[in-house]
């Protein structure tokens, strides 16, 4: 009798058991299959950054800008770290070959082969236009920090998720609103529209033609476009030629010194 | 027909009222002219040194380029500007200019700031830029890798004469642009700002860096005359045409004049205030005057004048103390404000308030124009005139009788 109540509470106990993980495998399957949409928005973002960055990143790029009087082809080298180290080196056109952009949390170093000297992009130069495109220095340097400078907030779910970032009262940024439309797909923005503090649309950054680097979905053309009616028309593309993605960056980019080094 | 002998008579017979209308309209006069010399003054100095100092006379831009600085608006061809302007008469000087931002740089530290090469000789002739030499030398046209520094720019980085400093920035084909240079002279325009970010170099050397051969944000023009500015900018304009555009110091400087306009309309209703109430001063004076001689209108209405005589004779009276008092008071208001033409006030311990207003010196001269002296005074004239026809219409009213026998 005894035994007989020990082995049916053994079998509800299994009972139970079963039940139990087939309850834990369909939340498990539940929530690999609707990723973002239940997720908060802070983790999106934290996601989104991930994807834009890469924990490591090796590039050839190629930036075309486009004024209204000429037309600039630049290609450069670039090596980075997360979102805190990067390193830049132009290896086109022949004047600019050897400018070498050294980029370590928001500081900013600069060496120009022709003066040979290493210069500290001072802050109040931030804002000041990347060799001569439509991105600024700032972008460079803040441009990660998304998560942590914006109060982020999701407006829509449509197609793509669209994400109104306002800076949060003490961030050292200079946009009044931000736009962002994130792929669901790969977790990456496929546009970003930028404001003024009046509200009013200052330029727009699209990401374009994702192609698979390695293992990873990347967006290779980026298109800077200024919308202020001085510079409309103004576009600056982005073009990634080649990408090599969280496989480990040498350590020695990220100094000084490497900065002339790697200049030649 | 005007009674003189009798107008004569009377204000030679009430001396004290005389006196003290034409002391009255004297001091008056006196105040107007000279306040307007002064306001008229300062503005003018204020106007110069922040015309002179640095923008120029008259500005020729790319006519986009005032609203949207940058490389796309430029002067794109500078010795077709240059051979049309050569063609215009009245032109004393002009020179042309490229401007650019840079980041300097030594080893102490780097700055943001700005670099612009000019044409040394000319800008000796448009800008007080050479006769603002604190240390070193001035630019020469021969010029190559040296530059002439703001003080304080020189002292935020740390250089002295002979010292090298290196500077960054974009080309105008948006290439980097770079180059080490060796400090020949600073300067000291006393406008902080400026000296604190500018510097200058030879505008023939800095083409090279800046690929920028052909091309100039402005070029600067002196008139033979500068009362001319507007003549010559519309001649300029008719000759240059195209994309480029020539405007002058009241437009270049328009939010200046705009202040210095809205200053002179605070000044003038100050003054308006104080008219407000020396016309009720002479009018109620004259009220008095004018009510003492009631019977003696009765008796000359009484023998036949006609109320029109009394009035004409009245006025007559009033313009003539008005005009001897105007004339007194305008010349001595002009004298005093020919004296501070000459000899400037000095306000030597408010030099940082000046420079608020753009302001170096801190001598002020008194404008001395005869026109608008001219003009003070025949202001002061209708006032004065208009505030005894009140006392006077009033007197009139009077019937022969009942003024005879006035009390």
């Amino acid at each position: 009798m005894l035994q007989r109540e020990k082995k049916s509470f053994f079998n509800a106990k299994e009972c139970m058991k079963h039940y139990l993980l087939t309850i834990l495998c369909l939340l498990f399957i539940f929530v690999d299959h609707c990723p973002a949409e239940e997720m908060d928005i802070d983790t999106l973002m934290q996601q989104v950054e991930e994807a834009l960055n890469g924990k490591t990143a090796q590039m050839n790029l190629t930036m075309r800008v486009k004024t209204s009087r000429l037309e600039r082809t630049i290609k450069m080298e670039s090596y980075s770290v997360g979102k805190d180290k990067s390193f830049i080196k132009i290896t086109y056109p022949r004047k600019d070959t050897g400018v070498t952009f050294l980029k370590i949390d928001n500081a900013m170093w600069q060496y120009v082969p022709r003066i040979e000297r290493v210069i500290k992009i001072p802050a109040s130069m931030m804002l000041q236009s990347w060799m001569g495109s439509d991105f600024t220095n700032d972008d460079l340097v803040r441009e990660s920090s998304i998560a942590d400078d914006y109060h982020c907030k999701l407006i829509e779910k449509g197609d793509e998720y669209l994400v109104e970032l306002i800076p949060k009262e003490d961030a050292p940024v200079v946009w009044g609103k931000l736009l962002m439309w994130i792929s669901k797909e790969h977790l990456i923005p496929t546009k970003v529209r930028y404001f003024d503090e009046e509200n009013q649309p200052v330029r727009v950054l699209f990401y374009n033609e994702f192609k698979k680097f390695g293992d990873k979905m990347y967006p290779s053309k980026w298109v800077m476009e200024n919308e202020t009616i001085e510079k409309k028309g103004n576009q600056t593309i982005m073009e990634i030629t080649e990408a090599v993605f969280d496989q480990p960056v040498a350590d020695h980019y990220f100094t000084k010194r490497a900065l002339k080094q790697f200049s030649q | 027909m005007i009674p003189w002998k009798l107008v004569l008579k009377n204000i030679r017979g009430y001396r004290k009222r005389s006196v003290v209308t034409v002391v009255l309209s004297a001091i008056t006069t006196a105040l107007l002219v000279f306040s307007s010399a002064i306001m008229d003054g300062s503005h003018n100095t204020m106007i110069k040194n922040a015309v002179e100092i640095y923008p120029g006379y008259m500005q020729i831009t790319h006519r986009d380029f005032r609203d949207t600085p940058g490389y796309e608006n430029l002067i794109f061809d500078l010795d077709s500007l240059r051979r049309s302007l050569a063609n215009i008469p009245d032109i004393a000087a002009y020179g042309a200019r490229f401007e650019t931002y840079v980041l300097y740089s030594t080893e102490a530290r780097s700055v943001g700031g700005m670099l612009t090469g000019i044409e040394p000789r000319a800008e000796k002739q448009l800008s007080r830029m050479a006769s603002s030499l604190y240390e070193g030398e001035y630019l020469d046209d021969e010029d190559g890798a040296v530059v002439y520094i703001g003080f304080e720019l020189a002292k935020r980085l740390k250089v002295g004469i002979g010292d090298e400093l290196a500077f960054i920035g974009n080309g105008a084909d948006y290439s980097m642009a770079a180059d080490v240079v060796t400090v020949k002279g600073t300067f000291r325009t006393g406008l902080f700002d400026f000296d604190a970010s500018a510097a200058f170099m030879n505008k023939r050397y800095l083409d090279e860096v800046m690929v920028s051969r052909n091309m100039a944000t402005h070029v600067i023009v002196l008139p033979a005359n500068v009362e001319d500015c507007g003549k010559i900018e519309d001649r300029i304009n008719q000759e240059v045409g195209g994309d480029n555009v020539a405007e002058s110091w009241f437009r270049t400087m328009a939010s200046l004049v705009q202040a210095m306009k809205l200053d002179s309309v605070f000044g003038y209703i100050t003054l308006g205030i104080i008219f407000i109430v020396i016309f009720f001063v002479i009018m109620i004076y004259t009220l008095l005057t004018v009510y003492a001689r009631v019977r003696e209108v009765g008796v000359m209405r009484a023998i036949g004048t006609t109320p029109w005589g009394i009035f004409v004779m009245l006025v007559s009276e009033s313009v003539l103390l008005s005009l001897v008092g105007v004339l007194l008071g305008g010349l001595l208001g002009a004298c005093v404000a020919y004296y501070f033409y000459l000899n400037p006030m000095e306000f030597a311990g408010y030099e940082e308030q000046f420079k608020q207003y753009n302001m170096v010196a801190t001598a002020i001269p008194a404008d001395f124009a005869p026109l608008v002296i001219a003009r003070d005074m025949l202001i002061m004239f209708v006032l004065c005139v208009c505030s005894t026809l009140y006392p006077i219409l009033r007197l009139n009213r009077y019937r022969p009788m009942d003024a005879i026998r006035h009390v």
